[in-house]
């Protein structure tokens, strides 16, 4: 029998500070390509490392573990990309590493976003501060498959400038696909939008009986629906959220991540919004 | 031919079986016979520190009994064991039930048993007939306390019929209503009244929540993976970002409760037992055992309840 919470040793190759209480690292990770096939790990056609979406757990020991979607893309299979804000106890353990450590590394698991069924569609991605790890592999993955994509906007949204993670990537993307960014409050050294506002939702142009939306972020991310999402007519069943929850299995069997009749971590992290909208938690 | 055994050898069979193997009573213990597969507390790996080995310990190599289920502990058994196999088997969990043989102990006399290996079945005041149901309970069908008969003294055993027993035949019915009953009153007062203590879950025959903690040894050198009984009603259940680090770096403010009041904590219990497992089962995770009651130091009787939200149900929604 194999023994599901096995985790494997990765070694960091890079750390680099994105914010000032943000930091990526860069795990090398040929075991987890080469490991035998979990069933819950839907390993995507054309050597997908993970799908988008789909989450990993990095834990050290002592601390415990904890969940990341990667945001490397998933094409690279010699090492995927985690981002940490210092927040719990696991996060301030492993931005006190230094490139060389090792810590473990169990996954991927889930369902990612639904990518065969978002090809040849217009896509929306909305995200703010912190989440932008899956829906960066996302645009990743469409970037490398650009032709069987419609029009792709990315909406990334945060409190101040500083908090815009991946800022070099931003740049990078914005010759592909179009990148809108906002932020919270105003300040000076800001020029473009503020909040989740219509001019937003203006500059997006999709065709919204064929477009999807994926998303993923904190609780005002529904102020986005609100405000961005559902006046472009995108339908409830096309908004794909990446949700979270605390996770301590991730295999569906502790309990602690369920939101009403639905397990996080197998049967998400990525739902329709309308499976989980009228959830009472 | 049938095999039978004396009522007042039960306890000298006990003896000879101690010879062979571990025996686990469970008939009057606190705590379920799960304990015995899926412990309050178990290592899952020892690291360490030093040589940056991680190792599995390895658990029971060794067959043991545990003894003295009643009809409600072996039908408890038999869901958990589909729980634990569902999406995938849990590895900790079957190293100990492939060496555990499961022995009942019921006053029940139909043919039909929901579970266990081998199973004690009273067939009158002084004996009890021996029911073989598995190729583990093979193993201990031979003893010089059983005894081959023909000729069965068999007196009628039946299990009363109360109102929740009933209920728990048509689960839809209580996955509807619990569903449903979200926004009453009924759960403001349990909110009150829960001291969110988490017995409830412990004392369950199928309560299968846990949390994974990390414990560094004194001297510093491994440090050890452990996963224990958790329980849905303690408030660090659906908390993140969790608590500070020894050396206080880090201070809860942004830590996020998933479930924040005993009221939602409370209902999710339910919720999990009457709606989400009917999703996945098809059954409610409830055998009616009534520990939870029994355990319950505010004295919510969880029976009345249901049966409470089950009927206001039927009358308010037909």
């Amino acid at each position: 029998m194999q023994n599901i919470y096995q985790p494997d040793k990765v070694k960091i190759i890079k750390i680099k500070k994105l914010s000032h209480d943000v930091k990526l690292f860069r795990l090398a990770t040929p075991k987890l390509i080469t490991k035998p096939a979990f069933a819950t790990l839907r390993r995507g056609d054309g050597g997908l490392a993970f799908i988008p979406g789909q989450f990993v757990l990095a834990g050290i020991f002592g601390y415990g573990e904890a969940p990341f979607g990667p945001s490397s893309s998933p094409y690279k299979d010699s090492h995927i990309d985690i981002i940490v804000r210092k927040a719990g106890t696991v996060t301030t353990a492993l931005h006190g590493l230094k490139e060389g450590s090792e810590i473990f590394l169990r996954g991927p698991y889930g369902n990612g976003f639904p990518i065969d069924f978002m090809k040849k569609k217009d896509v929306v991605m909305v995200t703010g501060g912190c989440g932008i790890p899956p829906i960066a592999a996302l645009t990743e993955y469409i970037i490398k498959n650009r032709d069987k994509f419609g029009n792709v906007y990315l909406i990334y949204g945060a409190k101040k400038p500083d908090d815009l993670l991946l800022k070099d990537k931003l740049k990078e993307w914005e010759k592909d696909i179009k990148v809108m960014l906002t932020i919270d409050e105003p300040c000076e050294e800001w020029k473009r939008c503020v909040g989740w506002v219509s001019d937003l939702v203006s500059d997006v142009k999709i065709d919204h009986k064929n477009a999807v939306c994926a998303m993923c972020g904190p609780g005002p991310m529904m102020k986005a629906i609100e405000k961005v999402v559902r006046p472009l007519g995108i339908s409830d069943r096309r908004i794909f959220v990446n949700m979270e929850r605390k996770m301590q299995c991730g295999v569906g069997k502790c309990q602690h991540c369920t939101t009403g009749d639905k397990y996080v971590c197998k049967d998400g992290p990525v739902f329709n919004f309308d499976e989980i909208d009228k959830n009472w938690d | 031919m049938k095999t039978i055994i004396e009522k007042k050898q039960i306890k000298e069979w006990l003896e000879e079986l101690k010879k062979d193997f571990k025996v686990f009573d469970v008939r009057k213990s606190v705590l379920p016979a799960k304990q015995y597969l899926f412990p309050t507390k178990e290592k899952t790996f020892v690291f360490n520190n030093k040589s940056g080995e991680l190792k599995t310990p390895e658990n029971n190599k060794k067959d043991f009994i545990v003894f003295g289920l009643d009809l409600e502990d072996l039908e408890a058994m038999t869901q958990l064991d589909e729980i634990m196999n569902t999406p995938e088997p849990d590895f900790f969990y079957w190293q100990r039930r492939e060496k555990s043989i499961l022995v009942g102990l019921v006053d029940y006399s139909k043919d039909i048993l929901p579970g266990g290996d081998i199973v004690l079945q009273k067939i009158n005041k002084n004996q009890y007939k021996i029911r073989v149901l598995t190729e583990k309970g093979e193993q201990i069908r031979k003893s010089k306390f059983f005894k081959k008969t023909e000729d069965l003294k068999i007196k009628e055993y039946k299990k009363e019929k109360c109102e929740f027993k009933k209920l728990l035949l048509d689960p839809e019915l209580l996955h509807d209503a619990v569903k449903w009953s979200k926004d009453l009153k009924i759960w403001d007062e349990l909110g009150e009244k829960c001291l969110g203590c988490g017995n409830c879950t412990y004392v369950c025959p199928i309560c299968h929540c846990f949390s994974i903690e990390d414990r560094v040894g004194l001297d510093g050198k491994t440090c050890t993976r452990c996963r224990y009984w958790d329980a849905c009603t303690l408030p660090e259940f659906g908390e993140v970002t969790g608590p500070p680090t020894p050396k206080g770096e880090f201070r809860r403010a942004s830590g996020h409760n998933f479930h924040k009041t005993i009221k939602e904590r409370y209902y999710n219990w339910y919720y999990h037992k009457f709606v989400r497992a009917y999703k996945e089962y098809g059954k409610a995770q409830c055998v009616d055992c009534g520990r939870c009651h029994r355990y319950c130091p505010a004295g919510i009787d969880i029976e009345e309840v249901v049966i409470e939200i089950c009927k206001t149900y039927i009358s308010q929604t037909k």
